[in-house]
């Protein structure tokens, strides 16, 4: 599954970060709230061996580079086959973010959202023509 | 400075040390002002007020005394804080000393310390520095091709350059091939590619008077403590500011520069700083650095103390330590490693890299 993730953009520098930040790191500006899509590519990842008390060993963190500009730290479950560059999907487990290999079926769902948000579009955009030339012909028939 | 390592002493013990023989070298009985670096004494060692305790405890409980902290960096700023004093005209000699020890406490206590330095929300989620030098590293080996045998060559060179250190923490040469083997501790750092825990103290006088050693330039450069908010990984904005600011003060350019401490806590730190700092062109400081370049005899020797890697990193001494190491070789006292020298360049790392210095001494 893919989820949206909150999080905030600078009006002044245009910065996106996740999870949102009341003022943006680099301007005294307060940041607007922005939902982000749970999907992007990986920007780098490591697997920490002697992780610290309260986490399981091997710890893996990536930093992914999310669809809507911000980086986000997340976990994983492995690394096995993973790259930098590679596409993955954030979900949340208990509150925590989990990054995960984005599948055949995930691919596919997020074309399909994309798809639908287009054909969206492109349906609108023919009622309103239709619409349009139906006006028209009640214009000159009035 | 003392010798760095694991030390039975007390840190205010290790701290008067340091200082005494500063002031013993620089001929003055007691200086108008102290700067104490430390970076958590708190924790450490459990002792707080600390610019108050190491000044009475070193004997100059009627002189002022204040504490700076900027992490890992902490000893460069102290630095910093003392010269100010001096160039605004307030102090005419100043004694800077800084100090850490961590050697009585086990790994992961230190590590969790020493990580209070990390964004807490990367905290949430396990980063500790190891494991943000560990993504750092990754992307620096995929994005700039730097080849595993380049990183690993970084630890060999400066534990070569600590065999002949007295002062260092590691007096023993490793191979690429000890390195390329050590356990792993965030892939695709091993073990050797990292700094070890160490205890010790450096100090440094400051005068208004002539002196062997110049300051020619210092500069602090600044960054989001979250690296997640930065545009790269592969590069330090804090290194790159502070040494714009740092050649600006100086007046010449980073070609001048004969010999070089960098902050090596994790190997891929000195490719990347040789490269911010201007030292070597873009893309090039894996090549340099396996071609001996830095070496003791290259062209450019960068860490002949043995920098973080061998010398050791007891935090706070470590600007100072820098510094110090920086002023033998300019004036001829670095038995063993001697460069020839006129300008040397100390870089310092605070956290992850989100407070770091450059400082620019120049022989008189």
């Amino acid at each position: 599954m893919i989820e949206p993730i909150q999080g905030s953009r600078c009006p002044a520098c245009g910065l996106t970060v996740a999870p949102p930040t009341p003022y943006c790191p680099r301007d005294p500006v307060e940041m607007t709230p922005v939902e982000l899509e749970g999907a992007g590519e990986i920007v780098s990842f490591t697997t920490l061996h002697s992780p610290p008390a309260g986490f399981r060993s091997s710890l893996h963190i990536a930093l992914v580079l999310l669809e809507g500009g911000a980086q986000f730290i997340c976990h994983g479950a492995e690394t096995r086959g993973l790259r930098i560059g590679s596409p993955v999907a954030i979900e949340a487990v208990d509150d925590v973010y989990y990054f995960s290999h984005l599948g055949a079926l995930d691919r596919a769902r997020l074309f399909w959202r994309r798809a639908g948000r287009a054909g969206d579009r492109v349906h609108a955009i023919t009622r309103s023509l239709a619409k349009r030339v139906w006006k028209g012909k009640e214009r000159v028939s009035s | 400075m003392t010798r760095i390592g694991r030390r039975s002493e007390s840190l205010p013990d290790l701290m008067a040390d340091a200082a005494h023989a500063a002031l013993r070298g620089a001929g003055l009985e007691r200086p108008d002002a102290i700067v104490v670096a430390a970076m958590n004494p708190e924790e450490f060692v459990g002792d707080g007020n600390f610019a108050s305790y190491v000044a009475t405890h070193m004997g100059f409980a009627e002189t002022p005394a204040i504490r700076i902290e900027t992490a890992t960096s902490s000893g460069a700023a102290a630095f910093y804080a003392g010269f100010a004093q001096i160039a605004a005209g307030l102090r005419r000699a100043v004694l800077v000393v800084g100090g850490e020890k961590m050697t009585h406490l086990d790994t992961p206590r230190v590590s969790e310390l020493i990580g209070r330095s990390i964004d807490p929300y990367e905290r949430s989620y396990g980063a500790t520095m190891p494991a943000l030098a560990g993504l750092v590293a990754r992307a620096l080996m995929a994005r700039h091709g730097v080849a595993p045998r380049e990183l690993a060559q970084v630890a060999v060179k400066n534990h070569a350059n600590a065999l002949r250190n007295p002062y260092a923490h590691f007096r023993r040469a490793v191979s690429i091939d000890e390195v390329l083997d050590s356990r792993m501790v965030a892939d695709p750092l091993r073990l050797l590619h990292c700094c070890p825990i160490s205890d010790g103290a450096a100090a440094v006088v400051l005068t208004a008077a002539r002196a062997a050693v110049r300051v020619a330039g210092i500069g602090q450069g600044t960054d989001t403590l979250a690296i997640r908010h930065r545009d790269a990984l592969t590069s330090f904005r804090a290194t790159r500011a502070a040494a714009l600011a740092a050649f600006a003060m100086a007046g010449f350019g980073p070609e001048r520069v004969d010999v070089a401490e960098l902050h090596d806590a994790f190997t891929p730190f000195e490719l990347i700083s040789l490269e911010d700092l201007g030292l070597v062109p873009a893309g090039k400081a894996g090549r340099a650095t396996l071609d001996g370049e830095t070496a003791l005899d290259g062209r450019l020797p960068v860490n002949p103390s043995g920098g973080l890697k061998a010398r050791g990193h007891p935090l706070a001494a470590t600007g100072l330590a820098q510094i110090v190491e920086c002023a033998w070789q300019l004036t001829g006292r670095a038995e063993g490693r001697q460069v020839e020298a006129r300008i040397a360049l100390a870089q310092s790392i605070g956290g992850i890299a989100t407070n770091n210095w450059v400082t620019l001494l120049e022989a008189a």
